[in-house]
């Protein structure tokens, strides 16, 4: 599967646009008028939302005329339409995006340390490290984020239900 | 008391050993994330904020703008040694930088980087202890339209002399703005855009956003090229250190061009990036005789190295006198100040002569600091780019996290750090720009305050932003930027078009 540049442009200035929509829409609840002692909270980001729809438009209409041009070119030339993204490359990103997506929920579940731990470890280990070493690389981060931010900065971490059993509050 | 005798005083402030000892922390962390991919310096200030609640303002700026400096070097580090610029703003060293060392040159392109990066920052901290103090002056007498015009003088600056799409800057621009909207109205207290979430109540910490963005999105950015470092040597000769050093007063017209141009850039909000490339591509035309660029000319080293740090210093003047960043770095910063309980602008001048001028004494001598670490250092930093990827990709990603989380200690930051790296990695490889993104971020509030404040003057009029002189003539300047840059280029397409057709 491989992914056009201009079908990125186009997602990227749908999902602005939404954002400015939402944001007006969001706005017209709260007053975009005036009222005695000024304009009304949600006056500025009413037409800053007008401001982004505006040019998120602009955007998607630039990203059609672009393809256009590119296709009739294609046919002269023979060259085709830059890729975004190429299969092997979708594929780099996806697996890299999957597993901290799985970092995340681990963390949110299990707290930082366990969470970054596991998650170096397993990279480590998909990258050709022995198991072992994994672990250790991965424990080592824990710890060495543990002296950081509690000991050093007095700073606390995310904690998960694994913790409080080693007396870490 | 005159400029002169302040900086002195701030030196008294700057030499202590406590903070001598800040510096080479902040230069030697600067190097580190300066040369990992997805570590730059808007993100690695950001991560490190939440550690600096401790430390007194002064010594948390000098730490804090001690790393960027740190920050700029280790990036055209990575652009010589690794044909990896570590920052955006050194992809232009990447030019010549790379040809000179893979031709066995290393030191010498190293070291032409280097002494030229010291150079341009020296000259533009100059130009801030002469500026400084008539800098705030002049914004003493501004009122709420005034400040409203030197905020849209910045984004308008933005999207006139930005090299990005005039249209993608403005997406930035005003998304930028409706994410600092989001959660409590500072003037009227009602709740904003949240719709409905209770942990977007207490609005969206920029610190959040820029580690997603610049962090993750980059790091996703190097990720799908599948990173293959392939380094030349790393090692430093000394006297070759010195052989480059005197040949480099040879160069003193290119030196001083790009000095000068990135001080223009780093005034007005063009910023390091576009002054590198800028200066670099003015040096190109200017030279006629000799090997073409691209090949390993010193002066395609020194033009882009000695403009970046100078815009990079200069945009603290706007930062610290205006409350007006023309940087995203320097836009995390007065970020950090209004934590830190500092308000940016003329009046820190006046309350804080300490801070500011123990800052501006501090960029002279860690900066200094910065060449003499980084020349020593360059080998031990070029070897981090050889930890294999598998296990220093995940670390940056498991340190963004983490710095994410310590910003407000909440775990629904972790959800905005992943969605801001889709939108980082989405926008930089689309080209939208991503600082102008930040800087409204961080103005976002003042801006709406002032524009609302100037409308209650007026009562609700436009024509305020143009009642006296002095705030006309900023928001001409701001129309000027905004179309006349584009207006010329289109003019000149059409000039060289009609002959073809």
């Amino acid at each position: 599967m491989t992914v056009r540049r201009f079908h990125a442009e186009i997602g990227a200035a749908i999902v602005t646009g939404a954002l400015g929509l939402a944001a007006m829409i969001g706005a017209t609840e709260l007053g975009v008028g005036w009222e005695e002692s000024g304009p009304q909270s949600g006056y500025f980001p009413f037409y800053v939302g007008l401001i982004l729809v505006g040019a998120s438009l602009w955007n998607l209409v630039a990203a059609f005329l672009a393809h256009r041009a590119t296709v009739a070119g294609h046919a002269r030339t023979g060259e085709a339409e830059e890729p975004f993204l190429d299969s092997a490359r979708l594929g780099r990103l996806g697996r890299f995006l999957a597993v901290m997506l799985a970092f995340v929920i681990v963390t949110l579940v299990m707290g930082i340390y366990v969470g970054s731990a596991s998650y170096i470890a397993y990279s480590a280990w998909r990258g050709g490290y022995r198991p072992l070493f994994a672990l250790a690389m991965g424990v080592g981060f824990a710890l060495a984020l543990y002296l950081v931010f509690e000991v050093a900065f007095l700073m606390p971490l995310l904690k998960g239900p694994i913790e409080p059993l080693l007396g870490i509050y | 008391m005159g400029n002169f005798d302040l900086l002195m005083q701030g030196f008294g402030v700057a030499i202590t050993p406590m903070h001598l000892v800040l510096m080479v922390a902040g230069v030697l962390l600067g190097l580190v994330v300066g040369v990992l991919p997805g570590l730059g310096a808007p993100n690695g200030v950001s991560l490190l904020i939440p550690l600096t609640f401790t430390l007194d303002p002064t010594s948390a700026i000098i730490l804090l703008s001690s790393m960027y400096w740190g920050a700029l070097f280790g990036g055209s580090t990575t652009s010589i040694l690794f044909n990896i610029p570590g920052e955006p703003s050194s992809v232009a060293t990447t030019f010549d930088g790379y040809p000179m060392a893979k031709a066995g040159q290393s030191t010498r392109a190293l070291t032409l980087a280097f002494m030229s990066a010291g150079f341009g920052a020296l000259l533009g901290v100059l130009v801030i202890t002469l500026l400084a103090g008539w800098a705030s002056d002049f914004a003493l007498r501004f009122g709420a339209p005034e400040y409203f015009a030197v905020y849209f003088l910045a984004f308008a600056a933005f999207i006139g002399m930005g090299s990005a799409s005039p249209v993608k800057t403005v997406v930035s621009l005003s998304m930028g703005l409706l994410l600092a909207s989001v959660g409590m109205d500072n003037v009227t207290g009602e709740v904003r855009l949240t719709f409905g979430f209770s942990e977007l109540l207490g609005g969206i910490s920029f610190l959040v956003v820029v580690i997603g963005l610049f962090g993750i999105g980059e790091l996703l950015a190097t990720v799908q090229e599948g990173l293959k470092f392939r380094g030349v040597s790393s090692r430093i000769d000394l006297r070759d250190v010195f052989r480059t050093m005197a040949e480099l007063p040879r160069y003193w017209a290119t030196s001083l061009r790009s000095g000068l141009i990135g001080i223009w850039m780093g005034i007005t909000p063009g910023g390091p990036t576009a002054a590198s490339f800028m200066s670099y591509g003015i040096a190109r035309q200017a030279s006629r005789k000799g090997e073409p660029f691209g090949t390993g000319r010193p002066e395609g080293i020194i033009a882009p190295e000695t403009a970046d740090h100078s815009a990079g210093s200069c945009a603290m003047l706007p930062m610290l006198a205006l409350g007006v960043p023309s940087s995203a770095t320097a836009a995390v910063m007065m970020g950090g100040l209004m934590i830190w309980g500092l308000t940016p602008g003329p009046m820190l001048f006046a309350t804080k002569p300490d801070f500011v001028w123990g800052l501006i004494a501090s960029m002279y001598i860690s900066n200094v600091v910065g060449v003499i670490l980084v020349l020593m250092t360059v080998p031990m930093f070029a070897a981090l780019l050889r930890i294999p990827f598998a296990i220093i990709g995940p670390m940056i990603v498991a340190i963004c996290f983490v710095g994410g989380y310590t910003v407000s200690g909440a775990s629904f930051d972790l959800w905005l750090v992943l969605l801001f790296g889709l939108v980082g990695y989405l926008f930089t490889r689309l080209d939208y720009p991503l600082a102008p993104l930040v800087l409204s971020m961080v103005l976002g509030h003042k801006a709406e305050n002032a524009f609302y404040q100037s409308m209650i003057l007026s009562d609700g009029s436009l024509k305020v932003f143009f009642s006296n002189p002095l705030v006309g003539s900023i928001m001409a300047l701001a129309l000027a930027l905004l179309i006349l840059p584009k207006l010329l280029q289109l003019g000149g397409r059409l000039r060289r078009r009609q002959p073809v057709e």
